[in-house]
């Protein structure tokens, strides 16, 4: 579904889902928002450089302790 | 000694070693100029005058014993109010935490006060590090010194403000996207966002676990290294701490000039990428000129285009405060402030396919980075790509917040130094960066600190 086609009941829904049950309409208004933009920002990562063996920064490391 | 508002923490160290000037009499000073004008420009959050004088007596007994401990001895300084403060409320300026009282110092508190620094008190901040300057909030945004009608940058907002106005000679604050750097570049002081892991974040109210960085704001370039030489330290209770011994001397390796240093300019981020006010651009291009005068070379270098790396900073930061808010979002959504609401819920969605993806270009695009210093010894690009905007117009704000070239270094982790570079024709302060690879503080004060005396800017203050 494109995101301009969000509505507040949607994004209520699925505010629900996540536990975000005691945002206010003006709450959700905001949150379609920011999840617009977040979605659109998807668009703009470069992921089509990668390749299944480029490692994520910050990999876990086990300390090497006796 | 004529102003003590403008004493340097280098100017202030060697009168107060010498015994000439009282540690006392310096905090009674700065203590009465914030009751002066603090009320116009809401930098500090909360004041501690009382905690001041007492630091200050026991620095003015021990120097009177023989006992001088180095630079900050007797030097006051404040924290942006996400840094705990034992005893004190963390309030990250929000109603969620304004009864919140800090058990233990944060890491880097405990070395300002092992340094014998005199605490003055805890500066406003946006909301959590990311929601501001914002009007409904306990308490209102501090505003720019050099025209309170103006944004004076954040996150770190207040540590700018008390810096520029000459309430402390030196603050500290945290940048996860530019929010050290930001405030330096709106305040005209200077502002470093070190090396990941060089300063530890241990006490620090976190934003982005993988971005946050604590770095100093102070006037001038030598006292910045004076702080971060302080501040930086392996600290095993902090998972991101480096494992080696702080870089220190980056104070000692300030007058070793710029003659024969390559300087890359990545001149695409604010020319193309994303353009820059002219007032600015200029300012940087007459930067170049100069250290190209005392000797650098110059060239114009490329990197990734800088909506990349933005989207990879801000899929990162999104996730990562969403997650570390999750509760309190779930729980309290009302007690946030509308700005810092809506910043951080963005990350509410965030697919993990896309967090972990940006976690991946993280990788490539600091290896890539950091590989362009083979062939150079720094970089110097935009910090903010406009002048201070008016503070009560929101949508100003709004653009401006985003039209920067920090948080690119966020992302490589290197560190990034922001200093001022003149002024626009409203009299309101700009700036660049000058950048280097992990580790290379030194260097970029050293740097800095060539063009500040050639330049001369951090010799004019805002009259209050």
């Amino acid at each position: 579904m494109p995101d301009d086609a969000l509505t507040l009941e949607e994004i209520r829904r699925m505010a629900a889902e996540i536990g975000l049950t005691r945002l206010t309409d003006e709450h959700l208004q905001q949150l379609m928002r920011a999840t617009q933009i977040a979605r659109a920002r998807r668009a703009t990562l470069p992921v089509a450089g990668l390749v299944p063996a480029d490692e994520p920064a910050l990999v876990y490391r086990l300390a090497d302790k006796p | 000694v004529t102003d003590l508002a403008w004493l340097t923490v280098a100017e202030a160290a060697e009168l107060l070693r010498g015994k000439k000037l009282s540690p006392v009499e310096y905090a009674k000073a700065l203590i009465a100029r914030v009751e002066k004008h603090d009320g116009q420009l809401n930098a500090f959050l909360r004041f501690t005058p009382e905690i001041a004088l007492e630091d200050a007596k026991r620095a003015e007994a021990e120097i009177a014993r023989g006992n001088w401990r180095g630079p900050l001895h007797g030097v006051p300084y404040a924290l942006k109010d996400i840094i705990d403060y034992a005893g004190l409320p963390t309030t990250a300026h929000s109603r969620i935490l304004k009864d919140s009282t800090a058990q233990r110092d944060a890491a880097v508190t405990e070395r300002l006060k092992a340094a014998g620094g005199v605490f003055m008190g805890k500066l406003s901040t946006h909301e959590f590090a990311i929601g501001g300057p914002s009007f409904d909030l306990p308490w209102p945004p501090a505003r720019n010194p050099w025209n309170r009608d103006h944004f004076c940058g954040g996150s770190s907002s207040g540590a700018g403000t008390a810096t520029a106005a000459g309430f402390v000679p030196a603050a500290i604050g945290s940048d996860t996207g530019g929010s050290v750097r930001n405030p330096a570049s709106m305040c005209g002081v200077s502002g470093i966002k070190p090396t990941y892991g060089l300063v530890s974040r241990r006490g620090v109210i976190p934003l982005s676990y993988s971005l946050d960085h604590v770095g100093p704001l102070t006037r001038t370039a030598r006292d910045n290294a004076l702080l971060l030489d302080l501040m930086a330290g392996h600290d095993p209770l902090d998972p991101g701490s480096v494992p080696r011994s702080a870089p220190g001397g980056c104070a000692g390796e300030l007058e070793r000039g710029v003659k024969g240093l390559r300087i890359g300019v990545i001149r695409h981020f604010y020319t193309t990428d994303m353009k820059a006010d002219a007032e600015v651009a200029a300012s940087i291009e007459a930067a170049l000129g100069k250290l190209a005068g005392l000797g650098a070379e110059v060239r114009e270098i490329s990197t990734a285009p800088l909506g990349e790396y933005l989207a990879v900073n801000r899929t990162i930061l999104t996730s990562e405060a969403y997650a570390a808010h999750e509760r309190w979002m779930r729980e309290r959504p009302q007690d946030y402030g509308a700005l810092a609401r809506e910043r951080i819920m963005a990350g509410a969605f965030v697919r993990a396919a896309d967090y972990v993806n940006a976690v991946r270009l993280r990788r490539k695009m600091a290896d890539a980075f950091h590989a362009l210093f083979s062939e150079i010894d720094l970089a110097v690009t935009a910090s903010s790509m406009d002048p201070p905007c008016r503070i009560d117009d929101p949508q100003a704000v709004e653009y401006t917040y985003a039209r920067q070239a920090r948080a690119p270094f966020n992302v490589t982790g290197g560190p990034a130094l922001s200093v001022p570079t003149g002024f626009s024709k409203a009299g309101l302060p700009l700036g660049m960066q000058l950048v280097g690879k992990p580790f290379s503080e030194a260097k970029l004060y050293r740097v800095a600190n060539a063009y500040e005396q050639a330049a001369d800017w951090t010799k004019r203050h805002p009259a209050l």
